[in-house]
């Protein structure tokens, strides 16, 4: 199977049909994956494909504009692919999609704790409510071997949310405010998030400044609300942000909240539909109105 | 000297220390990872095996501090130093790499130039460090000059030993907290100790050779390549135990000091708009440099002790060592 | 605590709500003073991070007034205003920030009444809801 992607990625490149095709390759500790940026073909040697490969490649896409991409990505990138796509910050014609079925990649923060042998441990989170393994749009499909179902039956990918959600409002600011506590402001969050492609972030804006530099209540709790305010309706949940975070603050439960209410408020779903207008660019007469006085 | 002592003497010394002095350890975040935090309790302290996320560097440089602040009422004075630490502390479970991270990081803050915070927070700590008995896939301080058992930059230093551990003093700091503790060691059992230096010393897999100069290879190819996948985060820089760059900014009237790095894209950015470092190339190209080229001409150490956090928590892998490793010889 | 007046900030329509409030004035109508108000174009100038913002910095509420759906000066301004701080709200709440202290009216120029009587309603809800504690606290 791999094979096959080798093989796809070597003609793209001899035919010129791509200058550059971004995929994974094995990394350093020989387990891990790590992202690869191939030019000429013999390097095409070293793409891999299999459950390591968690990496959102979109997010390298804005460093090639103008240059004909060849990107390999699963069902959740593609995705994001869509998302720049409906903010024309990528050309269609640009960009050659190596579509992978994907059956749920790994956890890697488990998989940190477990032993340090990189034992079989579960799939990630957040692929668990993956609705298909099929991206939603590619130039080429590369298939997975087997049969594929869902990654698990019957998940609520709302779950954690809704937990949240019934705690009391006291019990919520304790919580968030505890987990924003352990922020460094490393930002990793933000750089690798292919939907943060602000040429100068909020954060770094300075005289005058938005929220303090500093680590501490107000900085941080404004940051992170901040960047999850800036993905409403924009975050397709690919995980990578909680998976970067270094001190394990769990983004996903703030950004899902904003998609869960995003959905319920607006039937809006964000990375289904590259010709669709993004949310905030637009309204309904329908919207609603009841929290206004 | 040294003493062996049992797990629960060494909880309850620590538990008698808190009355005297704050205590900040490593603990366990269930699902997060392990973090230095000020323990309350003797029994949250975590020595097992698995390594914090953030290294000891922020009890002595911290993420933010406030160096002075200015007062506009009537007959305050107008500019205002903010106050030294000057509180006894001890910090437990240390690792032979932070440790000697320290003793770099006293070659900069600790020198010609005296930061007074820095200097202040090094000599009112007491360090007890932690060997690590398991290191993981990431680990190379072998290859940095350090070992999973050393204890520079420590004054007191704990070996796991069966249920027990085996505690070696080595400054007087050390010998105040835990002098009087535990038994002394027996010959037989010193040797087994020292056989267990070395097997740990041999535990690590991942071994590099740092080359002894990176001049001439500025302008090659190869570091364009090195830092396509660079994200331009600050992880590495922040978890970094010798890691020191630092941005001054202004806010809330009171002088801010906060972490900084050379991998974030505004690093050099100039008030003209300029900036010197405009790709993940020149950046990526600098933290090597810095590490392993200047710091190396002017202190005589690389300014690496080969952790391994920087690529344990790089959010796509990057792995500097392997890098420089393979970084070529010439242009 | 006894003498604790919250500090309120509005940000207010300049066409409809500003008008309003500024009615409320001219026909002598008593509310009281805690609200500060800033003039913006139209609520849809409103960004989010202002009421962040406010909050983090020490407001004990933030009120966004614009003009009635449909009367916008600028046609559709309010629109957009009524999508971003209908995610806002539910955003806020969920992390636990009191719901009473960010809140939203359409107020008309000739709704002075209405006016004076939502600061006056407004006002009571948030010495309710106590002093804001959001980002006060140690720094650094």
């Amino acid at each position: 199977m791999a094979e096959d992607l080798k093989n796809k990625a070597r003609e793209l490149l001899r035919a010129r049909q791509v200058d550059l095709v971004i995929g994974y390759k094995r990394a350093s500790d020989g387990i891990a994956a790590a992202p690869c940026f191939i030019d000429i073909e013999g390097d095409a040697d070293k793409l891999i494909w299999d459950a390591y490969c968690v990496y959102n490649l979109s997010v390298y896409l804005k460093d090639f504009r103008g240059k004909k991409i060849g990107i390999i990505a699963k069902a959740c990138d593609v995705k994001s692919i869509i998302v720049l796509l409906q903010e024309n910050q990528l050309k269609r014609e640009d960009l050659f999609i190596i579509g992978v079925e994907c059956p749920g990649v790994i956890d890697e923060k488990r998989l940190c704790f477990s032993d340090r042998q990189y034992q079989e441990v579960d799939r990630a989170i957040k692929c668990r409510p993956c609705a298909s393994a099929v991206p939603l749009l590619y130039d080429w499909l590369l298939k997975e071997k087997e049969k594929m179902g869902k990654v698990s039956e019957d998940h609520d990918k709302y779950d954690s949310v809704r937990k949240l959600e019934a705690k009391s409002l006291a019990e919520r600011l304790k919580f968030w405010e505890g987990e924003f506590s352990r922020c460094i402001r490393c930002y990793a969050c933000r750089q690798v998030c292919p939907m943060c492609y602000c040429p100068k972030c909020v954060a770094d804006q300075a005289m005058p400044a938005w929220f303090p530099k500093a680590t501490g209540d107000k900085g941080n709790f404004s940051w992170n609300v901040t960047r999850a305010i800036h993905l409403a309706g924009r975050c397709i949940d690919c995980g990578e942000c909680e998976r970067a975070c270094p001190v394990g603050i769990p983004l996903r439960d703030i950004n899902k909240k904003i998609e869960k209410d995003v959905k319920e408020l607006f039937n809006y779903e964000a990375g289904l539909n590259a010709e669709r207008k993004p949310l905030l660019s637009c309204f309904d007469k329908t919207d609603p109105a009841d929290f206004i006085r | 000297m040294e003493n062996i002592i049992s797990k629960k003497d060494l909880v309850d010394r620590i538990e008698g220390l808190l009355k005297d002095f704050e205590i900040i350890g490593p603990r366990e975040l269930p699902n997060k990872g392990i973090f230095y935090q000020p323990i309350v309790n003797a029994g949250d302290l975590y020595l097992g095996d698995s390594f914090t996320v953030e290294p000891v560097k922020k009890y002595f440089l911290s993420p933010s501090e406030y160096l002075f602040k200015e007062n506009l009422e009537q007959g305050a004075k107008p500019v205002e130093e903010l106050p030294l630490p000057g509180a006894g502390r001890i910090i437990i479970g240390v690792r032979p790499c932070e440790a000697r991270g320290l003793v770099l990081l006293d070659k900069i803050f600790d020198a010609e130039y005296k930061d007074d915070f820095y200097t202040s927070n090094r000599k009112r700590s007491v360090i007890v460090g932690l060997s690590c008995l398991m290191p993981d896939k990431t680990c190379f301080c072998t290859s940095m000059g350090g070992s999973p058992a050393e204890n520079r930059g420590m004054d007191a230093i704990l070996f796991s030993a069966g249920d027990g551990f085996i505690v070696e003093i080595i400054t007087d700091k050390g010998k105040d907290i835990f002098g009087a503790l535990g038994s002394d060691i027996g010959k037989e059992e010193k040797k087994a100790w020292e056989l267990d230096k070395e097997k740990r010393k041999g535990a690590l897999e991942k071994r590099i050779t740092a080359p002894e100069s990176l001049d001439g290879t500025f302008e090659s190819v190869y570091w364009q390549k090195a830092s396509l996948a660079c994200l331009s985060c600050g992880i590495c820089t922040y978890l970094c135990p010798v890691c020191h760059c630092f941005d001054l900014v202004d806010e809330e009237r009171k002088k801010l000091k906060c972490y900084d790095g050379c991998a974030f894209v505004d690093f050099t950015l100039h008030a003209s708009g300029e900036n010197p470092r405009p790709t993940k190339k020149e950046r990526y190209r600098q933290r090597v440099f810095h590490k392993f080229e200047y710091f190396k001409k002017n202190f005589g150490e690389n300014l690496c002790v080969g952790c391994g956090r920087c690529i344990r928590h790089c959010p796509v892998k990057i792995d500097i060592a392997d890098i420089v490793d393979k970084a070529p010889l010439t242009q | 605590m006894k003498d604790w007046e919250p500090k309120i900030v509005g940000f207010l329509c300049n066409w409809c709500s500003y008008a309003g409030a500024d009615l409320a004035g001219t026909l002598r109508i008593e509310y009281p003073p805690n609200i500060k108000i800033i003039r913006v174009p139209c609520s849809g100038r409103v960004n989010p991070l202002f009421v962040l913002k406010c909050l983090m910095d020490g407001a004990d509420g933030v009120l966004i007034s614009g003009c009635h759906i449909g009367d916008c000066h600028y046609s559709e301004g309010n629109f957009y205003a009524r999508r971003r701080f209908a995610i806002l709200k539910r955003f806020f709440e969920y992390l636990g920030i009191d719901p009473r202290r960010f809140q939203m009216s359409w107020v008309s120029a000739s709704e002075g009444d209405k006016w004076a009587k939502l600061i006056k309603v407004l006002v009571e809800e948030i010495k309710q809801a106590g002093p804001n504690k959001l980002g006060g606290r140690k720094d650094g």
